[in-house]
């Protein structure tokens, strides 16, 4: 190839890559500023507030509901911790779907998990899927101090000693079944999520990455990378290609 | 020569995308339930469900083998004769690994990982692996008294089915002490 058409060749791949790339490179140069500048900016101590941005993260949005019981309150946070009036029960999938009571004990069902509760709100166990939990259980009733397992596709008996779950043939015994209603949460129990949550810095880093979008996203800032670099080199391609053409 | 470059230039991107997606083959899942898995360890004998109420002193070696807090007052496991079955969970990197572990006689006679959940180290899975706990009981210092061999790339979960063994080991002798 002569020197004309290889300039030729290489100032096209140069600008058809350059267009390609530049409104990314220039979002990687300002959220790589930011983050440069992260310390000064208190980027990590802004909390990401928006509640599509949270869910995004998989952070349920605290619901400003709890589950009244005779004289405590049920509730789960956003970063999935159970609570007990204010205290903590530990990890409970959210969001907090159901909560049931009988004279034995207190339940709370989780995404996936439910947890049985004593009556002074100590954890006791954790029944889950995998040990028969029926997926996408999303409601808890009682009948008769038997306790009902609901779910999109039936309904389970659910026995509080074996942790075995029974179909329950006769769906309309549900209708006189009882169930505790969310209701608003007392302001005493305040908000658990302010103290963790998602920083600023932690989507700009995200971002920046591309591990926002997921490993898709991952791939395209990689795919990126690797543009820039052949356009570094088509860039010095065609400085050695002037100089040869001058020096002719 | 114009298309050959840019044919070229689509050959490496496919490139790039083949060997970057290849980590990210997920050995995410649920293998076996939990009832599947005690009906086909007991299987022909139907074994009973029971509980483990954790003491102080239960929950303190239980904590000094986890090395975390232990939730919950209770552990379930089912029995058939001298024979236990324990689900227990343990975090690996991020996500809880569900395990299956089957002793008698204080020795473990099978492990199974029942549901995986991180996205690296589903090798501990394989029953290449798990069998090397078979017949494994438990040191005075709570350990597991057979070498375990790791899987590179895998530590964190090899750490944690080794840590579910000796704290089912544990909660079965607990058991035996009991009755």
């Amino acid at each position: 190839m002569d020197i004309k058409k290889s300039i030729i060749f290489n100032l096209r791949w140069h600008r058809r890559i350059g267009l390609s790339v530049f409104v990314v490179m220039i979002f990687l140069a300002i959220t790589g500023f930011a983050l440069n500048h992260s310390p000064v900016l208190n980027l990590s101590k802004i909390n990401l507030t928006s509640d599509w941005l949270l869910s995004w993260y998989g952070v349920a949005p605290q619901k400003t509901e709890g589950y009244p019981l005779a004289d405590n309150w049920v509730y789960g946070t956003g970063t999935g911790e159970l609570y007990f009036d204010n205290q903590p029960l530990g990890y409970c999938p959210p969001p907090l779907a159901a909560v049931a009571a009988t004279e034995q004990m207190n339940l709370a069902l989780c995404n996936g998990a439910l947890l049985l509760l004593t009556k002074q709100g100590q954890l006791l166990e954790t029944f889950s899927q995998v040990q028969g939990l029926p997926a996408s259980s999303n409601r808890l009733v009682t009948l008769d101090q038997q306790v009902v397992i609901v779910s999109g596709t039936g309904a389970w008996e659910f026995d509080l000693d074996s942790l075995a779950i029974k179909a329950l043939t006769d769906l309309s015994a549900l209708e006189q079944a009882s169930s505790i209603e969310p209701s608003p949460l007392p302001s005493a129990f305040g908000n658990k999520d302010s103290l963790e949550g998602i920083s600023l810095e932690t989507l700009i880093i995200d971002l920046h990455s591309g591990r926002f979008f997921g490993s898709a996203g991952v791939l395209f800032v990689d795919l990126v990378g690797l543009l820039i670099c052949i356009l570094s080199i088509t860039g010095l391609r065609a400085w050695v290609n002037h100089q040869r053409l001058r020096k002719q | 020569m114009h298309k050959l470059s840019f044919k070229a230039l689509l050959l490496m991107g496919a490139v790039l995308i083949t060997s970057l997606s290849s980590p990210i083959v997920s050995a995410k899942g649920v293998y076996q339930s939990g009832p599947d898995f005690i009906t086909q360890v007991f299987a022909p004998q139907i074994a009973e469900p029971a509980v483990l109420w954790l003491s102080a002193d239960i929950r303190q070696q239980a904590q000094n083998i986890l090395g975390r807090k232990v939730a919950g007052l209770r552990v379930r496991y089912h029995r058939s004769g001298t024979k236990t079955a324990w689900i227990l969970e343990e975090v690996g990197k991020e996500m809880p690994i569900t395990i299956g572990v089957v002793i008698e006689q204080n020795k473990i006679e099978q492990v199974k990982i029942l549901a995986y959940r991180e996205s690296r180290g589903g090798e501990v899975r394989y029953p290449a692996y798990t069998q090397q706990y078979r017949g494994a009981s438990l040191t005075e210092k709570q350990k597991l008294d057979q070498n375990i061999d790791g899987i590179t790339g895998a530590t964190l979960s090899v750490w944690a089915v080794n840590k579910v063994a000796a704290l089912a080991l544990y909660y079965h002798i607990q058991t035996e002490r009991l009755n």
